[in-house]
């Protein structure tokens, strides 16, 4: 009974640690930004003091007044806004002189923090507010006193809007951009791998061909050389392409005329090839593996009726290994959606161009005072894996398990 | 026979001659008659806007649509071409073989069989050959090259000297990849184990696996991100303020936790030393979700008849687990050991996000990145120097090779192959 309880609440507290990072996630990217970068994604589910500047009136509104009444609230929210503040205005931090204790007959400057339904002196009137908000400001004579900027505190109430999604969607162009440059690079590499590595598994499982058995012993051990090795030479060899590409361009179109020669040595295409060719080893394994356990006597007696072996691995072998390809894109679509390193070395490099992480990577500079517009892009960043990795589960651990428990 | 060998070597010069030539000139040829398809898309794009009365400004929708537009073709583009490869050769050597030999169908057949293999492997060979072996062995060879290419040992000079530039940097990345390489791994399969074990005992143990296993599907840099907001402090200027206000709440969690106040913002992966183990444990939030599936498939897999026998036996749950289950799952325990080794070896991404030109926090793969980017004073050397760390890279990972390939090649003996 003991162990049980235990499982139960050493389970739960792991759980917990596990989850707590997202909530804080999608927490700070549903606040305001002053509430995001000022109090912690925690005191967003409770009543918290947040400070808030507000003016008395709008400038420019010269009318003669004896008491001017309002509402701090309502001044705050004028505005309009996603995050409507509510709540008990707690104080109002003013800057006034008071006699100075230590200079007789001199005063000296104080911020002091003023509570509810005490008078404090504003441009030589008296204010006063209470707790929900509403204020008066009266004066001995009629006066025509300027918009006063006053800091107040509130124990302000949660509230929570998208306003953060839509502006990093809508108003800023390089969430938009990434993501479609993030599809532009994850789809064609993920389908064109595993269309090579299909053909190749076949071959390198049913077909007789001299050198067969070491060629794939070569081709899975090139699964362990870290890809680091091979960018400099990869990234020469593209700009090589991309030059004699410019000349090329020079020399059948008038580009001159419009300056457009310049062929970009890192590009999508670029990117394509080389994450083809990194995903193919761990491609063939997996396929590989799983064509030479299907039944021998389908391709034995498929022969026999003659049919040749393109027939063969479009009409049998590919309806058969639906799963295997499954587990295989999902790794690649993942793997290249989340890549940072490849498309840092061999990706475009114009900002309209960079794929997602890439970008994030960047924010976590440019949003570092905007913590909510860089929560909700790595939410953004986040939804299509983990959509696709949640729907495709089975495939996914079933992957990892040939990947890994049989060996390699 | 012989004309045979000579019809089998013509006609595969004759395959392989066409996709050199065609397939880049139909891919060019392809982008260049669609291009007007991204104005189409763009025009559709403005009328969407027009229609809908969308706030934001028409320009935008233009870029965006147009993109939208590249985007498509250039996706149907390139999976049609290397659909198009497939197709085109086999319908050559089809025809090829008919064609030379009109009249002998078994020859026909034979010619045919002999090239159609190396159609399924050709496009798999010749990428791997040129993006990883040739690359791999030329990046060898310039580590051991001046830029100008003669020969010279002067990249690797940060192994002995201390004047050399990176000597410093490269001490401490292997500091560094000493500490990932022990408690990354560790603590990543002694959480999956108790993960994997405490949740097969429990009812809710599918949810919580799940809950587990979901950072597996996130970028490292989206992983930076979501803990930045745990472990970074205030995020802006102590004394700067907002709207009008000093900020008075810490904003990270585990700071406000560790009892820091908002002045104190100093993020704690940033910490002399101690930061690391931050971004270690990063890496592993994310990774432990592999290591519980595996040991919780493992764990599954363990025969029954031992379980029920220590059961009679009166073991106790920590008995149970270390003395039966454990021993059984062993070898599994050290594929994912050297799996996640292999991976820590190589980590970047989250170094690199959170505390890029931190020498304290170095790791082999972001002194690259390094050495390329701020090593100026290094000059025209700075690829060779880049190649010698990625060198050393390799190195690091070359044991755990070994120890892989013996332990598989064992593996296959003990099946009796």
């Amino acid at each position: 009974m003991i162990t049980r309880t235990l499982s139960h609440s050493v389970l739960a507290l792991i759980v917990f640690i596990w989850v707590v990072p997202f909530v804080a996630l999608v927490s700070t990217s549903l606040r305001s930004e002053t509430e995001a970068k000022t109090a912690g994604f925690w005191t967003a589910f409770t009543p918290t003091e947040l400070g808030h500047r507000f003016s008395t009136h709008d400038k420019g509104d010269d009318t003669e007044i004896l008491t001017m009444a309002g509402n701090i609230l309502a001044r705050l929210n004028n505005e309009a806004s996603g995050f409507p503040v509510t709540g008990d205005v707690q104080s109002i931090l003013i800057k006034t002189r008071i006699p100075d204790p230590e200079n007789p007959e001199k005063t000296k400057l104080v911020r002091k923090l003023v509570p509810a339904g005490e008078v404090m002196g504003v441009r030589g009137g008296d204010f006063v507010f209470q707790t929900n908000g509403d204020f008066t400001w009266t004066f001995e004579q009629p006066a025509t006193p300027k918009p006063k900027n006053l800091d107040v505190f509130i124990n302000q109430n949660p509230v929570f809007g998208t306003d953060a999604y839509i502006e990093v969607l809508f108003d800023n162009k390089n969430v938009p951009n990434a993501l479609i440059s993030s599809f532009i690079v994850t789809i064609p590499a993920t389908i064109i791998p595993i269309t090579i590595a299909a053909f190749a598994a076949y071959a390198f499982a049913w077909m007789q061909f001299p050198g067969r058995d070491w060629l794939f012993v070569i081709v899975v051990s090139l699964m362990v050389v870290p890809t680091q090795l091979a960018f400099l030479p990869i990234l020469q060899g593209f700009s090589g392409i991309a030059s004699w590409a410019t000349s090329m361009n020079q020399w059948l179109t008038d580009c001159e005329l419009t300056d457009t020669c310049q062929v970009a040595s890192k590009s999508f295409a670029s990117l394509w090839i080389t994450h083809t060719a990194f995903g193919l080893p761990l491609a063939i394994y997996l396929l590989r593996n799983y064509i030479v356990g299907l039944p021998k006597e389908l391709l034995q007696s498929a022969r026999v009726d003659g049919a040749s072996h393109l027939q063969i691995f479009t009409k049998i072998i590919i309806p058969l290994s639906v799963p295997a390809l499954a587990s295989f894109s999902i790794f690649q679509f993942l793997w290249v959606w989340n890549d940072l390193i490849v498309a840092l070395y061999i990706g475009p490099n114009n900002a309209d161009d960079l794929v997602f992480p890439i970008r994030l990577q960047k924010q976590l500079g440019t949003f570092k005072d905007q913590l909510h517009l860089l929560n909700a892009s790595a939410v953004i960043s986040m939804i299509v894996p983990v959509l696709v990795f949640l729907s495709m589960q089975r495939y996914f651990i079933r992957g990892l398990l040939a990947g890994s428990v049989k060996g390699g | 026979m012989r004309s045979l060998k000579l019809a089998i070597a013509s006609n595969s010069l004759a395959i392989f001659l066409t996709i050199v030539f065609l397939l880049p000139i139909t891919a060019i040829v392809a982008f260049v008659v669609t291009g007007p398809l991204d104005d189409a898309m763009a025009n559709f794009g403005l009328w969407m806007h027009r229609a809908f009365e969308w706030s934001f400004p028409e320009m935008n929708t233009i870029e965006r649509f147009s993109k939208i537009g590249f985007a498509i073709r250039s996706v149907i583009i390139a999976v049609g071409i290397s659909f198009m490869y497939f197709g085109i050769t086999n319908w050559l050597n089809m025809s090829l073989a008919r064609h030379r030999e009109r009249d002998a169908v078994g020859r026909q057949s034979r010619i045919v069989e002999a090239i159609q293999p190396w159609i399924f492997v050709g496009p798999t060979l010749v990428l791997l050959l040129l993006f990883l072996l040739v690359p791999a062995l030329s990046t060898l060879g310039l580590s051991f090259q001046e830029s100008d290419g003669t020969p010279s040992l002067r990249n690797y000079a940060f192994l002995w000297d201390r004047d050399a530039l990176g000597y410093l940097q490269f001490r401490l990345a292997m500091r560094n990849s000493l500490l990932w390489l022990i408690l990354v791994p560790t603590v990543c399969i002694s959480f999956g184990l108790l993960i994997a074990v405490l949740a097969d005992s429990v009812r809710w143990g599918v949810v919580a696996k799940t809950f587990i296993f979901i950072p597996l599907a996130i970028s490292f840099v989206g992983a930076a991100v979501i803990w930045r907001n745990i472990f970074a402090g205030g995020g802006i200027e102590p004394l700067q303020t907002i709207n009008g206000v000093t900020p008075s709440y810490q904003i990270g969690l585990m700071k406000s936790l560790l009892g820091h106040t908002a002045e104190y913002n100093e993020p704690l992966y940033s910490l002399k030393f101690w930061g690391n183990f931050f971004l270690m444990w990063i890496l592993v939030w994310v990774q432990t979700g592999f290591a519980m599936v595996i040991f919780s498939a493992a764990l599954r897999g363990v025969p029954e008849d031992t379980i029920e026998a220590a059961t009679i036996d009166g073991a106790n749950p920590f008995q149970m687990f270390f003395r039966i289950k454990l021993p059984q799952i062993y070898s599994t325990v050290l594929v994912v050991w050297t799996t996640l080794v292999i991976l820590v070896l190589k980590v970047f991404d989250i170094p690199y996000a959170l505390s890029a030109n931190d020498d304290d926090k170095l790791l082999l793969a972001t002194m690259m990145e390094n050495a390329r980017n701020n090593w100026s004073i290094g000059g025209d050397n700075v690829d060779n120097l880049f190649a010698a760390i990625a060198v050393m890279l390799m190195l690091t990972v070359v044991p755990n090779m070994i120890f892989n390939g013996w332990r598989i090649r064992r593996e296959q003996k003990e099946l009796g192959h």
